[in-house]
């Protein structure tokens, strides 16, 4: 049938746009990671999934210790630290709008947190959601985990360099409270 | 099964080899429920786009692809259902409206025809439970084993054994249930 066709056409060319939207962000967030790394921390654009109707995160453990994070939405951080105490992780999470970041010292860090390759830090993105090595954070040590910007790309945020980015740090003992401040990389340009 | 998902929904020759294999069964299980040519081929792309949305649930070993695929279906059927066939639109590429030339609506039809006797058990079970109807649907009208009828819906095997059970039980007075078996 001709629909068919058609039809078949069109789900190609989708998918080939969600795989080059993730790319694309990707990108951006190893262009924009510099200034975050001096800060002795990674910064990572996730590509994030779409959908409406699932809840704000997952959290699963995999067979070989590492727990995955599935995040759909930036909300309910709170939950989600308590979910990952339950999995072995003592994680601080953080969501800030777009435009913002916390600012940095929030504790002495130790240790890489967020790597590019699996296995290269505590954590590391893949396939869409951030794996969590428990037994490379350290008995005394926090992941925190700072999430800036928007879960889903809609026609505002098409216009901004990053759609999200994650800065990811390891810290000995107390970790302090994220303090709000204004993060110019956002700026068009100022972030690619 | 990580893979399998990436592939899916990732890769555009693995979907088409996916879409190749499924969507003659999909319209089909679409044209037993519904009677109308453009919303089956509606309704034909919003379950393969859900498809992609939710490929990441698809797990290998606990079935097969068809009864995971029904599964979704029957999903995207009843929210379609509470949206009370009112103006829907698709994401991305996928436009709401099918555009169907003669030969396709003919052909639609055709299926639709095809699949006559089975909307006429739907009305026929129509009295039973909503749980108990769901596994007799799958089992006797689309042809899924009670393994996967209990994948398709997200409920354990033994559930769907006794639910199937207690459906026939129900209705073995009627002799739609081995007439609406035969294609």
């Amino acid at each position: 049938m001709k629909y068919e066709e058609q039809l078949l056409m069109e789900l190609k060319a989708e998918i080939t746009d969600r795989v080059e939207r993730r790319r694309r962000l990707t990108h951006r967030l190893y262009a924009g990671g510099a200034a975050v790394l001096v800060a002795a921390a990674a910064a990572f654009a996730v590509p994030m999934l779409t959908g409406t109707e699932r809840p704000a995160y997952a959290v699963t453990k995999n067979t070989d210790g590492t727990v995955r994070v599935e995040i759909n939405e930036f909300k309910d951080a709170d939950q989600l630290e308590r979910d990952l105490a339950a999995a072995g992780i003592k994680a601080d999470i953080t969501y800030v709008p777009a435009g913002k970041q916390c600012k940095a010292g929030r504790g002495q860090t130790g240790g890489t947190a967020l790597g590019g390759e699996p296995g290269s830090g505590a954590s590391w993105m893949r396939d869409g959601g951030v794996e969590i090595d428990p037994r490379r954070i350290g008995a005394d040590r926090t992941l925190v985990l700072e999430f800036a910007g928007d879960h889903q790309e809609t026609a505002e945020t098409k216009e901004r360099p990053l759609l999200w980015r994650l800065t990811g740090s390891l810290i000995v003992g107390q970790v302090a409270p994220c303090t709000v401040i204004d993060d110019s990389s956002w700026e068009a340009g100022g972030g690619s | 099964m990580r893979r399998k998902r990436a592939e899916i929904a990732t890769d555009p020759v693995a979907f088409e080899a996916f879409y190749r294999r499924h969507v003659d069964a999909l319209t089909r299980f679409l044209a037993r429920r519904v009677d109308d040519p453009h919303t089956v081929a509606d309704l034909v792309a919003e379950v393969f786009v859900a498809v992609l949305d939710s490929a990441h649930t698809y797990r290998a070993e606990l079935g097969t692809e068809i009864a995971w695929l029904y599964g979704v279906a029957r999903k995207t059927l009843s929210a379609e259902r509470r949206r009370a066939y009112k103006q829907y639109q698709l994401t991305g590429r996928v436009s709401g409206r099918r555009t169907l030339d003669i030969d396709d609506i003919a052909e639609l039809e055709q299926r639709i025809d095809a699949e006559r006797r089975a909307r006429q058990a739907f009305e026929a079970m129509a009295e039973l439970p909503e749980g108990e109807r769901a596994v007799l649907e799958l089992v006797v009208i689309d042809q899924l084993t009670v393994t996967e009828a209990a994948l398709a819906l997200g409920i354990r095997q033994g559930a769907a054994k006794v639910r199937l059970h207690r459906a026939r039980k129900k209705l073995q007075n009627l002799p739609f249930v081995m007439s609406g078996a035969s294609e």
